[in-house]
This record gives structure tokens, C-alpha cells and sequence, in this order.
């Protein structure tokens, strides 16, 4: 009953939030504020249950429509309803300027409502409807702004429809052979099903999540959309709703065909689950120094975001407990620090006037010091940097790597650390250091209703690295319930028989030399504070506006590995684009619109008819 | 308890000695190969305490946090490297969380030289992250083989399996050459000097460092040299007693000035394809033969 609310209130309270809108555009805002709100108390009210509804029975088919809350729904409904809730809440002042508000509102609340209902479903109908619901209204939401966004949206919904369509074909096959699509009846009927055509089912649905949780080489979609959609969606799109296909291989891979099943499907040294880590590690070095040379600060993100889904794929592909543990932490991580990252971006572009190159901007630190807080936060736990949510997830997967003797992947995760510094300092530098241009004088911080969903996921993000024992707790409840031995912690880090780590210890060293040093510096002589034009020229004047250093930070670099770096799979699509326009140039020349040409082929298939009736004779 | 609390207290200090010390003699080092007579081995410690007494320049916030958080970084990174034994934290994060707090200190000092809007404290961190992204690659290389071959990622189990049989060095001897070879190039001495060089942008991120700020980043610099050398003794040269541990760590450090005292400075992209080239493959041979045997 407690799912059917939910998911009541917040699929109605969409389209009340697009009435609403009708009436006043400030009703319309609280309205959007409660009911995101309200799913977030209800899903937390629902921790630690085990809910099985059924809530429609089709006339047809004798399937029913369940839905079901265990540990893995509820970790995921809180992250889609808390990011949704904060993305909301930055929309109020966001999207003042925008037109179609109502639709907006209407959109995010109903692509949120989605994806409560994919995660609560407990057979592969509901979640297929639900699946579709999602993916056609982030269609809609990505065109949003219209433009580039519609060939951007285009691009997404054209991909997004060939993974369904994939998915779709390993769910009719799967009813056609056990006449059942509920997801604990099949995990159960499955254990007897052969390799093969396990192999074949986690190829389509591979195919389908891959798209779009954006894996290597499925994932050219995603970067165009991010940086097209508004901001607050971009936060959605990239913390949770890209997500979603890492919840499904979770569901299909330890749910439905469990890890014994996995186990079996190796041939020779080839296994499925070592073949999905490389894949993740792919798309872990392509994606990530991709990023390093993209000059759009939401582009920059999008690229990370595909980068870090290959962290999630690579701890969840290596299907240990710290592994599963460490890929599912670090989904929730990434969807802090993405989203967080998205507000920043946003926030700049809102306070700028919708400025996006990051060679355009500089020195904001002075007039933005909260959002540049949030984004050092946001970088920090993208880094992984000790104390930031970030680094526990990340540790959990190097440490399973390392002791699984998987060196080469943890190579290609460790040096995805590198680059991910190396990004995630152009993002900070060239937006927030260096000299303010003349033309910012006037920038102001962004208003309250901003900057609180940005305080909030930078708590978010310190709490979970000092504290990383709350979410894994969850995490090991998830593991026990796909039978795999759960991962012990202790509220700080890990007990000693996993290994060493203590985040509380790491704290206290980490203050204590700061006072120190804190201390050295206060009580030496004291410094002059000196405006930003007062600086080091070699004795000449420092021009305003030019004394900059932020186009082609990495050039350098560039020179060396960017010719390596082309995007081919996205050239790949486009000459398979092509190449099928004049396929289909073919198809449209029987297709001419002519009635009489119809009328001709009618008449042809007729004679067609008699000369077989007349049994292949011509006399 | 008590003991492990004194050298929480005691072993930064030996480490601040040892590293000005190094600082010192590696200027000394290099005078005398290049037929100079150069400054007196405390010539440092004077500069520090001149510098600490002179007025500087602040360019906000950042500015200061971003210099106190390098040091900071660097001091609590030497609690979890074994100094001869001695590891007061090193059972609370392992190699992995080593290789993470690493990280502190550039990200303190490229945060503190953003905000100085200079364009040469830019150029020089942006050398620096690529330099880093050069020499990562093998340097991640070797600390994998050593993982590897250990079976652990635990630096004190590294150093107790050197002291059971031989030295690391002996077993795994690609990825210790390839580690000497980056050695320069993460402790920022020549040919690789390319993030400060002095005559090109002006002492790069310290450019616009006075009094208390440079004598921070100078301490911080000594710290650096003994966690890049002390580190490479751990993995490599088996640890020892403190005193044995410091005569490797004399020996590496000297060779590593002897080698590079007579190279000139690298441009940046010669020191990243340098850093990919040798290093990587010696590393990464080392690599598999790690995971093979």
C-alpha cells in the first residue's frame, strides 16, 4: 500500500503541479517543493521493510503489475527522491527566466515519479512501462530549451529506443519461455535455464543499461545531452537517472541470474563479469581524459560522468563483496558530487548570463565563495580526495582489484584518479582563480534557494567520507539480500580483517597538523591582503582583462594525447548515420507519395496473385 | 599508546630535520659538481627563519588555506609511511590511502597559486598536473607490482616481507629502476625543475609567495623529498632500523643528485613522453611479471 502511495503521490502530484501552474506561478513552486518533499519522508519512512504488492492484474497475458520495496529499492528510491527534492528546490530561481515553467516542473516531477516506479517494480512489465516512461519524458526534458538540445534530445531518445527495444526482446523471450515476468519467480525458474541463453539474455540487457548508464561504447548520447539540458535536469539526468542502468545490471546480474549462474558463463579465460570490468575500464581512461580537454564546464562533467560509471561497472562487475559494495557506494557518491557540480555549473551560468566556456570566466572565488566551496567539495569527491565520500568508495574498489589480482584494471581506475585531478582542478581554476574579468565586477552570490542545495550535498559529501559506515550499512543489508557475503564495516572504515582504514584517525591527523601549521602561520609575521591588479609582472603594468592563464590549460598534454583521444565510436555512428540515410534514400524512391505509383503496385501484386492461382503458368 | 603518542609528536620533526637537511645538501651537492662552492649545508634553516620574520603578500582566503593544507597534508603523510619501523598511524590507511594523501599537498599549493592571479603560478600548475600525469603512470605501475607481488596493499607488510627474506629491490627490480628513474621527477629536482623553473615563469606557483608563505612551501618541499625517498625505501630497500633507514635514504637521494645535476632543464612535453616512455615500459614489465609469478 505504502509503494502505491508513493508512487500515487508523486505521479498525480506532477500533473497537480502542472494545474497548479495554471493558477499562479509561486502556488505552482510550493506545490512542486511538497510533493518532492513528500515522497522523500515516505521512502525514508519505508527503511528496513519488505514490502510485495501486486497492483493491477492484466486482462491479458495472466501477468500481473507488482511492485515490491527491499533493501536495493529503497537505496536507490532515496538517491532518486533526495537528488530530485534538492534539483527542485534549485529550479525555483533557475528557471525564473525559462518559458513553459509549468511543463518543466511537470516533466522533472513526472521523470522523478519514472524512476520510483522502476525501482520499486517487482516484474519486468511494470518495469518496462515504467523504463519507457522515463526515458520518452527525459526525451522531452532534454529538447527542453530547443536548438542544439533537440538534436541533442534526438540523439538520446534514438539511442535510448534501440537499448529498449534490445531489453524488450529479452523480455518477451523470457515470458515466452516461462510464462512469467515476476523478478523473484524468475531468479528462481532461471537456475536451470543454460548458459547460453543466460548469456543471450544479459547481452540484450546489457545492451539496454549500457546505453544508458553511458558505458563504453554506448555511450555518445550522453555528452551532448548533459550539456543541452538546464542545469537543475543535468544534476538529475547524470546523479540518478543514468544511474538507473546500473541499477538494472544490479537487478539482472545478482537479482534475477545470481552469482552462480555468473560463475558458469566462462570460456576459456574469456568470463562475462572479467569482459564487463574491462569494459569499465575502458571507459574509465577514454571518458576521463576526454574531459580533460573539453572547455564547456558542463561538457567537462558529462565526460566525467561517463568516466565514473565505469568505476560503478568495475566494482559491480567484479562481483565480490567489497567490489559490489564499493560500485554501489560509489553510485551514490557520484550522484553527490555530479549533482552537486551540475548546481555549481549552473549557478554560474544563472549569476553570468549563461556563460559555459571555461576560458571566458575567472576569479568568481571573490564574488561566489559558497558555490566555490561547493564546487572544491564537489571536485574533492570526484578526486577521492581522503575525507570526501569519494575516497572510501574508490578505496573499496582498488583494495578488491588489487587483491583479486586484477593489477591492470586498478592501473586504469588509479590513473582515472590522476585525470579526474586533472579536470576537476581546470573546472575549479579556470572558473573560480585567476583574475576576475572587468565584466563580472558586479556578480553576486546566488540567492538563498540556491545555494542550500549546494551547502546541503557538500555536508552530504564530508559526512559520508568521515562517517562512510551509514550508507554502507545499507549497502551490506543489499549484498545479504542477493546472497553474497556481506561486507562488515565499522562506522569509521573498515574493521581490521578487511583492512586499513580509519577515517577518524585520518581526521584527527589531518586537524591536528593543520593547527600546527595553522599556528606557525598565524604567529609569524603578519601578511598584506593585495588586490588581484597588484601583482607579479616582471616590473611592467598588469593589464586588465589579459592576465590570464586559462585557454588551453592542458595543452600541452593535448599535444601529445589528443590525436589518441578522437571520439571514433561517435564517428562510427555518425558514418553508420550516414551510410543508412542513403539506405533509406533507396526505401523512399517505392515510397514516392504518388497515388498512382500505389495504385500500380496494387495492381502488380494482383497480377502477381492470378499468376500464382493460375499455378506459375503464363498460358 | 604513550609511545605511539610521542612519535605522532616526534617523527614529523625527525622528518622536518632530515628533509631541510636534504634541501640543504642538495644544493651543496650541486654547487660542488658544478665547481661552485656553494651555500653551507644549514643555509635553509637560516632562510626559513629569515623568511618567517618578513611581511608578505596575501591574496585572499584560498590563498593562505592552500599553503597550510600542503603542509598539513605532507606532515600527516608521514605518520603512514614506516620510518624505520616506526608507523604511528600506518594500521589506519594503507599504500592505497598513502597514494590518496599524496594528493594534499599539489592540491593545496595549485588552490593557494590559483587564487594568486598571476598567470605564472597557472602555468607552472598546470605544468605540474601534467608532469604528475606523467610520472603516475609508472610510478602506479610500480606500486602495483610491489601490491602485487605482496599480496597486500599494506605498506607495513611490504616492509615485514623484506625483513623475513631479501630485499624488494632483488625481486622486483624493473619496477624499482623505474621508480629511481621518476624519482627527479616527483621530487620536482633537476632535469625536472619545469613546475618552478625560475627563468622561464618566474618561479611558477611561488611566484607570488614573501616571507612566512615561502618559508611554508620550503618546509613543505623537505617533507616532500622524505616521503618520496623514505617511500621508495619501504617498497624497495627492505626499511631497517631508523638509523639504517636514513643511510638508504642518504644514498638514494645522493644518487638521484649525481645523476641529475648534470642534465639541463626538460621542456614539459619531453619530461611527460621521457616519463611514458622507459619508465612506463621497465614498470609495467614489471607489472606482469608480478602478476605472472
Amino acid at each position: 500500500m505504502q509503494l502505491i502511495t508513493i508512487l500515487v503521490v508523486s505521479f498525480l502530484g506532477a500533473g497537480m503541479v502542472y494545474l497548479a501552474g495554471k493558477i499562479s506561478g509561486k502556488t505552482r513552486n510550493i506545490l512542486a517543493i511538497l510533493i518532492s518533499l513528500a515522497t522523500v519522508i515516505l521512502i525514508s519512512l519505508t527503511y528496513n521493510q519488505k514490502i510485495y504488492t501486486s497492483f493491477y492484474s492484466l486482462p491479458f497475458l495472466n501477468l500481473s503489475l507488482t511492485l515490491r520495496m527491499d533493501a536495493l529499492s529503497w537505496f536507490f528510491a532515496i538517491t532518486v527522491a533526495g537528488i530530485g527534492f534538492l534539483s527542485i528546490l534549485f529550479s525555483l530561481e533557475y528557471m525564473r527566466h525559462y518559458e513553459r515553467p509549468d511543463f518543466y516542473y511537470f516533466m522533472i516531477l513526472f521523470v522523478n515519479a519514472g524512476m520510483l516506479g522502476i525501482v520499486f517494480s517487482a516484474d519486468l512489465l511494470s518495469f518496462y512501462i515504467f523504463w519507457e516512461i522515463m526515458s520518452w519524458s527525459t526525451y522531452l526534458l532534454i529538447s527542453y530549451k530547443g536548438g542544439r538540445a533537440v538534436a541533442a534530445g534526438l540523439k538520446y531518445i534514438i539511442m535510448s529506443v534501440a537499448g529498449s527495444l534490445a531489453m524488450l526482446f529479452a523480455i518477451v523471450s523470457l515470458y515466452v519461455s516461462y510464462g512469467t515476468l515476476g523478478i523473484s519467480r524468475l531468479a528462481f525458474l532461471l537456475q536451470t535455464a543454460s548458459p547460453g541463453y543466460i548469456l543471450f539474455l544479459l547481452l540484450m540487457f546489457v545492451i539496454g543499461f549500457g546505453i544508458k548508464n553511458a558505458i563504453w561504447p554506448l555511450h555518445t548520447w550522453l555528452p551532448d545531452a548533459h550539456a543541452e539540458a538546464v542545469s537543475p535536469f543535468s544534476a538529475v539526468l547524470s546523479a540518478v537517472l543514468v544511474r538507473m542502468g546500473l541499477y538494472g545490471f544490479l537487478l539482472i546480474m545478482y537479482s534475477i541470474v545470481g552469482l552462480g549462474l555468473l560463475h558458469k558463463l566462462s570460456y576459456g579465460i574469456l568470463n562475462f563479469n572479467s569482459v564487463l570490468c574491462w569494459i569499465g575500464a575502458i571507459t574509465i581512461v577514454i571518458a576521463i581524459f576526454i574531459a580533460i580537454l573539453q572547455d564547456d564546464t558542463k561538457r567537462l562533467v558529462a565526460w566525467s560522468s561517463i568516466g565514473h560509471g565505469g568505476y560503478m561497472l568495475l566494482g559491480v562487475g567484479i562481483a565480490t563483496s567489497l567490489g559490489i559494495a564499493g560500485g554501489m557506494f560509489h553510485t551514490l557518491n557520484y550522484a553527490i558530487c555530479v549533482a552537486l557540480l551540475f548546481f555549481v555549473a549552473g549557478a554560474i551560468e544563472h549569476r553570468t548570463g549563461g556563460i559555459r566556456d571555461l576560458n571566458e570566466l575567472g576569479g568568481l572565488i571573490k564574488k561566489m565563495p559558497i558555490t566555490f566551496t561547493a564546487a572544491l567539495a564537489g571536485v574533492s569527491g570526484l578526486i577521492g580526495i581522503p575525507l570526501t565520500n569519494g575516497f572510501v568508495s574508490k578505496w573499496l574498489i582498488y583494495k578488491t582489484l588489487i587483491m583479486e589480482k586484477y593489477p591492470f584494471l586498478a592501473f586504469a581506475a588509479l590513473i582515472g584518479t590522476w585525470g579526474t585531478v586533472l579536470y576537476g582542478y581546470k573546472f575549479l581554476h579556470n572558473i573560480f582563480l585567476g583574475q576576475l574579468p572587468e565584466k563580472y565586477k558586479e556578480v553576486k552570490e546566488v540567492p538563498l534557494s540556491m545555494q542550500l542545495p549546494m551547502i546541503l550535498l557538500t555536508l552530504a559529501i564530508v559526512v559520508f567520507g568521515i562517517l562512510p559506515g551509514i550508507p554502507l550499512k545499507v549497502i551490506s543489508g543489499i549484498e545479504k539480500s542477493f546472497g553474497i557475503e556481506p561486507l562488515s564495516t565499522t562506522i569509521f572504515g573498515m574493521p581490521k580483517e578487511i583492512g586499513e582504514l580509519n577515517m577518524i584517525t585520518i581526521l584527527a591527523a589531518v586537524l591536528a597538523a593543520g593547527v600546527v601549521v595553522y599556528l606557525v602561520f598565524s604567529l609569524s609575521a603578519k601578511s598584506r591582503r593585495v588586490d588581484q591588479y597588484d601583482s607579479y609582472a616582471a616590473g611592467s603594468f598588469v593589464p586588465k582583462d589579459k592576465y590570464q592563464y586559462s585557454t588551453g590549460f592542458y595543452d600541452q598534454a593535448y599535444r601529445i594525447i589528443g590525436p589518441y583521444l578522437r571520439d571514433v565510436v561517435d564517428d562510427f555512428y555518425y558514418w553508420l548515420v550516414g551510410k543508412s540515410q542513403s539506405f533509406f534514400q533507396l526505401v523512399r524512391q517505392i515510397y514516392t507519395g504518388n497515388v498512382n505509383t500505389y495504385a500500380l503496385y496494387i495492381l502488380l501484386f494482383l497480377a502477381f496473385l492470378i499468376f500464382v492461382k493460375l499455378g506459375w503458368r503464363l498460358w | 599508546m604513550v609511545i605511539k603518542t610521542i612519535w605522532i609528536v616526534f617523527l614529523p620533526l625527525i622528518a622536518l630535520v632530515i628533509g631541510i637537511f636534504f634541501l640543504g645538501l642538495s644544493r651543496k651537492v650541486t654547487a660542488r659538481i658544478q665547481r661552485r662552492y656553494g651555500p653551507p649545508i644549514y643555509q635553509p634553516i637560516i632562510d626559513i627563519i629569515k623568511l618567517v620574520n618578513q611581511e608578505s603578500i596575501s591574496h585572499g582566503r584560498i590563498f593562505d588555506i592552500g599553503v597550510i593544507l600542503s603542509l598539513a597534508g605532507s606532515v600527516v603523510l608521514v605518520l603512514f609511511i614506516p620510518f624505520g619501523g616506526i608507523a604511528p598511524l600506518a594500521t589506519s590507511g594503507d599504500l592505497l590511502v598513502v597514494i590518496y594523501l599524496m594528493l594534499l599537498a599539489p592540491l593545496g599549493i595549485a588552490l593557494s597559486g590559483g587564487e594568486a592571479s598571476n598567470p605564472n603560478t597557472s602555468i607552472g600548475i598546470s605544468r605540474k598536473m601534467m608532469l604528475a600525469l606523467g610520472y603516475e603512470v609508472p610510478f602506479l605501475f610500480a606500486i602495483l607490482a610491489v601490491m602485487t607481488y605482496y599480496k597486500t596493499t599494506s605498506l607495513l607488510e611490504v616492509v615485514k616481507a623484506q625483513q623475513s627474506s631479501s630485499w624488494g629491490i632483488i625481486y622486483l627490480p624493473l619496477p624499482a629502476i623505474a621508480y629511481f628513474m621518476i624519482l627527479p621527477a616527483m621530487l620536482g629536482i633537476r632535469p625536472f625543475d619545469i613546475v618552478s623553473a625560475p627563468q622561464e615563469i618566474a618561479s611558477g606557483p611561488a611566484v607570488e609567495y614573501g616571507g612566512k608563505y615561502l618559508a611554508l612551501t620550503t618546509i613543505q618541499h623537505g617533507f616532500h623529498m622524505f616521503i618520496g625517498i623514505g617511500l621508495f625505501v619501504n617498497l624497495f630497500l627492505g626499511g631497517g632500523n631508523p638509523l639504517i633507514f636514513l643511510v638508504k635514504m642518504l644514498v638514494i637521494f645522493i644518487l638521484s643528485l649525481f645523476i641529475n645535476a648534470v642534465f639541463p632543464r626538460l621542456r614539459i612535453d619531453q619530461a611527460i613522453k621521457y616519463c611514458w616512455k622507459w619508465p612506463a615500459i621497465l614498470a609495467l614489465a614489471g607489472l606482469i611479471i608480478a602478476r605472472i609469478v
